[in-house]
């Protein structure tokens, strides 16, 4: 198995302690495309950013391609983000006096075998754009840009915190497509979260969290392609 | 209103910041108050004892003591009056000049106890008694006669006690002490100068000559004239004088400047990313006005504080400053000082207006947008600048276009740093190169030209032999046709006095047999060899021309050297004649029959006496603009790393390791640094030849400016120091930024 999470749990401590994560249990295999679903304040993001190593648990454990993440120190967290992990962020974070070249740069910078900067703004649809500063591109296109940022290192897994909250219908389904060619090209194991249950046809996996707690786990045997989902 | 609130959070949220400001108003402010107050003060007392006390206009010696004074006095409308001076070395206590009163011209001015009132009485200066732990009371013993000690006294045409005209420094344990007219009749060695103060105090120089000539008529010979102008007794408190005020404007205004520019860009940040509450509270009836005044508190609440904090400290230093100066280096009367109310407003008011008005220009740009258009908040979108746009880095590392990014994110900022650390190295270097050049010039004044020990020269003209060992020379003051101040000597040497060195720019020796003119006095006539030389005898008007055949390489000040036949014809007098010479050992000449006896070796204690103050002060100035290099490197990172704070949270999210994301922010800041003081070195000679040229024409001190790699190297690696030392610092707020920043970003 690709990436194992076994009763994770985690509280925030501000003043009263909020139990987030009351022992999850998910996984998902190399290459798969992985939604979480839920309401608003369930602990999605908590669980992501744990499995992306920018957050800690109290308790659990997660496996990453036999890493086990949660028992990793600060230093040791750097360089399994800096080495397996892509993120996609809903406000795309991308650096606004950087073009989308050199946006792009900042990941392929630090990696050890980086796709090639102009193959990967071709993929994404933006080689004739590679000079424009981030303000000068669409929301969509910058998604496109920060997902082109994710994937130049070749990621072992793509975590996309809600990539198409900011966009629009049309824009999001070019972006969805987008994530499902770079899994079917790269063979990139994705996890993403989003509050659109119609996208989790496009999945190979589907977690739907409630009160910290994977409340239902179902597989897709039929995928959907992301351009046919309609919502 | 609820508004103003805000100020004291914004103040406490970040402290270093503000407080940076804070420093920079006030070393402005208190250098404005202090150098200014220094100066003016200072040259209000030497003024007003000058006046009080009918400083001399011209003082000269003659060679028989002069007949009918009050018709010459009556004819050229002068106050002359002669007094008469013995030096009388003391056992280990260094040299004691001793002087006689005058009643018409040079009143003494009593400093401290009483008057001479009895026989036997004497008044030292107050530099002289401090040096020699001298008390009112005690007994000064010239071998002679032994003196009381009634009091401390300032002489107008002593202020500064230097024991030759020409010398820059007194020697070691030199002083002055004024005793009756009766008691000089105990030292026969004594010589009579005669001082003049002309009634009308307009067309001196007019005047001059006319003495002069009627001085001639009567067939006197006259030597050593010289006028107050030239005179460094009188001139040299200008000099210090000149120097605090060059540095009393310029500096202050340079960091207030400085002030402007970073405080502008803080409160265009401030303004910028209030917008949206700003826009919201417009729609709310909010006028312009009271928002405007809401931004401007800030601002000015800084500069108000720090000018106050700068004047009141300031204030209180001048007082100090201008005692000890008046007691122990140019010796004047100390009076109660009036402070200055112009100064001190200009202290708080000048900060206030120049930051004010920064601040206004700033954000009556951005609150001039309509309520809706600040209301969406464009905080996000980030503008392009055309530098930014124009730059084509493609083939560049990528740490290096970050960095360069970085750098030329906000044009304001890049600026800050740069003069910034300009303006901090042009003061360190110019403490550094000022003392350097005078430690040059000393030194080839002693070591370089001159291999004699001692120098003699005497009353009256001679012919003849000289003893063993010495060789004669003869010398004339004069000046150059073009330029009156720039006074020099034309200096007759024997071709065979193989002690005088004169070498040329490239170290090889330049014959004696032909016409040699210094570099400092080439420099200022510029002159070069092959051209031409047209002066006036200072002793009696007559005209000169000579060519310059080699330049010599030397600092020690301003001669024309030629052989000594050749002045002799020249000065038509007779062959063989000489007034001084120099000599490898000290000779036995009686005082009476000298001049002045330099002993090249006492220079160099002299020159340690200075050398002391000069370097405190000129430690106190680098660590000054270390203080200013050290906050405004300090201000540029903190602003770097706050308009940073999402990139850094995101390299961090991405696996940039600590080390990595500190190189990639603050590193581009090293080349600004490093042309910032690269841009200090020909900054620092401009205006340091731009002062010492004007000091030239002043009182006629030339002093070459000589950069001293050593020197230049040693303020580099001071800035780097505070440069790594802030980079360091502000290294640990870059650790702090965590990486839910950029994972919540734009949620908010
Ligand atoms: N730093 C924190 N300190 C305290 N509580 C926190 C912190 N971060 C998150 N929480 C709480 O943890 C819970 C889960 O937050 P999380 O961000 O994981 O939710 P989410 O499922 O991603 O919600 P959304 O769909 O709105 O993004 C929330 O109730 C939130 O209030
Ligand atoms: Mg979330």
């Amino acid at each position: 198995m690709f990436l194992t999470v076994s009763n994770l749990t985690k509280s925030y401590h501000s003043g009263i302690t909020t139990p987030v994560l009351n022992g999850i249990n998910m996984e998902l295999e190399q290459g798969c495309i992985g939604v979480i679903l839920g309401p608003s304040g369930s602990g999605k993001s908590t669980l992501m950013n744990i499995i992306g190593g920018v957050d800690r648990a109290d308790g659990g454990e997660v496996l990453v391609d036999e890493i086990k993440v949660t028992a990793l120190t600060d230093d040791q967290l750097t360089e399994y983000r800096r080495q397996r992990i892509g993120f996609i962020f809903q406000f795309y974070n991308l650096v606004p006096n950087l073009t989308v070249a050199e946006n792009i740069e900042v990941v392929s910078n630090i990696s050890k075998a980086p796709l090639p900067v102009d193959a990967v703004l071709s993929a994404v649809g933006l080689a004739d754009k590679k000079r424009r500063f981030p303000r000068e591109l669409s929301g969509g296109e910058q998604q496109r840009v920060s997902i082109a940022r994710a994937i130049v290192k070749n990621p072992a897994l793509l975590l996309c915190d809600e990539p198409t909250g900011a966009l629009d219908y049309v824009t999001s389904r070019g972006v969805l497509a987008l994530l499902q060619k770079v899994n079917a090209e790269y063979g990139t194991s994705i996890l993403m979260i989003t509050h659109n249950s119609a996208i989790a046809g496009m999945a190979q996996a589907v977690y739907k969290l409630r009160d910290g707690k994977v409340a239902e786990a179902y597989r897709n045997s039929q995928l959907v392609p992301a351009e046919r989902i309609e919502w | 209103m609820t508004l103003q609130k805000r100020i004291w959070r914004t103040l406490s949220e970040n402290k270093g910041r503000y407080i940076g400001i804070f420093i920079l108003i006030f070393l402005g402010s208190f250098t404005l108050v202090a150098a200014k107050g220094f100066a003016d003060n200072y040259a209000l007392l030497v003024n007003r004892f000058a006046l009080h006390n009918l400083q001399e206009d011209l003082s000269f010696s003659v060679d028989q003591p002069l007949d009918g004074l009050a018709a010459l006095e009556q004819e050229t409308g002068a106050a002359i009056e002669p007094y008469r001076y013995a030096d009388i070395p003391l056992s280990d206590k260094g040299e004691l000049r001793l002087l006689t009163p005058q009643q018409t011209v040079n009143l003494p001015a009593v400093t401290s106890g009483s008057g001479l009132q009895q026989p036997g009485d004497i008044l030292i200066d107050p530099f002289f008694a401090a040096t020699h732990g001298f008390k009112i009371g005690d007994r000064i013993d010239t071998g002679h006669q032994s003196f009381r000690i009634v009091g401390t006294l300032a002489l107008p045409h002593y202020i500064y006690p230097l024991k030759y005209i020409n010398d820059v420094l007194p020697p070691s344990g030199f002083g002055i002490g004024l005793i009756a007219a009766a008691d000089m009749e105990g030292y026969p060695e004594a010589v009579t100068v005669y001082s003049v103060r002309f009634a009308g105090r307009e067309n001196l120089g007019g005047q001059i000559i006319s003495l002069r000539e009627a001085l001639d008529k009567q067939g006197v010979k006259l030597s050593d004239w010289t006028d107050a102008g030239n005179n460094k007794r009188i001139r040299m408190p200008w000099a210090t004088i000149t120097g605090a005020k060059t540095i009393a404007v310029p500096l202050p205004v340079t960091m207030f400047l400085l002030c402007c520019l970073i405080v502008g860009i803080v409160i265009w940040r401030t303004v910028k990313s209030d917008s949206v509450i700003i826009g919201t509270l417009y729609a709310q009836g909010y006028r312009r006005r009271e928002l405007t005044r809401h931004y401007l508190t800030l601002p000015l609440l800084l500069a108000a504080a720090g000018g106050l904090t700068g004047v009141l400290m300031g204030l209180p230093t001048i007082d100090p400053i201008v005692k000890y100066m008046a007691n122990s280096y140019y010796i004047i009367p100390y009076e109660k000082l009036a402070l200055s109310a112009a100064d001190i407003l200009a202290g708080i008011l000048m900060p206030t207006i120049f930051l004010g008005l920064a601040a206004l220009l700033v954000i009556r740009r951005e609150l001039h947008k309509t309520a809706g258009e600040l209301m969406k908040g464009d905080k996000a979108k980030v503008k392009i600048n055309f530098l930014e746009r124009r730059l084509r880095l493609e083939r560049f590392p990528f740490g290096a276009k970050f960095r360069l990014r970085e750098q030329l994110r906000s044009i304001p900022r890049l600026l800050f740093l740069l003069f910034g650390v300009t303006a901090a190295s042009v003061m360190m270097l110019f403490g550094f190169t000022l003392n350097h050049s005078m430690n040059i010039v000393f030194q080839s004044g002693v070591n370089g030209t001159y291999n004699y020990a001692w120098e003699y020269s005497f009353k009256e003209t001679r012919q003849g032999e000289v003893p063993d060992g010495a060789t004669p020379f003869n010398a004339l003051r004069c000046y150059p046709d073009s330029k009156e101040n720039a006074e020099f000597y034309l200096t007759g040497i024997a071709s065979d006095a193989d002690g005088i060195l004169l070498r040329d720019a490239d170290g090889n020796l330049l014959p004696k047999n032909q016409v040699n003119i210094t570099y400092l006095l080439a420099d200022r006539l510029k002159l070069r060899e092959g051209q031409r030389i047209a002066f006036v005898s200072k002793l009696d008007g007559q005209s000169y021309e000579l060519v310059v055949d080699g330049i010599v390489q030397t600092y020690s000040g301003q001669f024309i050297y030629m052989p000594l036949e050749d002045f002799n014809k020249l000065t038509g007098q007779p062959a063989g004649s000489y007034t001084g010479v120099f000599s490898m050992r000290e000779l036995p000449y009686e005082e009476w029959e000298l001049a002045g006896v330099k002993d090249l070796q006492n220079l160099n204690s002299a020159m340690d006496d200075l050398a002391a103050p000069m370097t405190s002060m000129v430690i106190f100035m680098a660590l000054v603009a270390a203080v200013m290099g050290a906050i405004i490197i300090y201000l540029v990172t903190s602003l770097m790393i706050e308009e940073s704070r999402p990139a850094i949270s995101l390299l961090k999210v991405f696996g940039y390791r600590s080390k990595e994301v500190r190189a990639l922010i603050l590193n581009g800041s090293a080349w600004v640094v490093l042309l910032g003081f690269m841009l200090s070195i020909p900054l620092m000679l401009a205006s340091a030849s731009a002062l010492y040229g004007y000091l030239g024409e002043m009182i006629n001190m030339v002093l070459p400016i000589i950069l001293s790699p050593a020197y230049v190297i040693l303020s580099f690696a001071l800035i780097v120091t505070v440069y790594l030392a802030t980079k360091e610092l502000s290294g640990r707020k870059i650790i702090k930024i965590p990486m839910s920043e950029a994972l919540k970003a734009g949620s908010e």
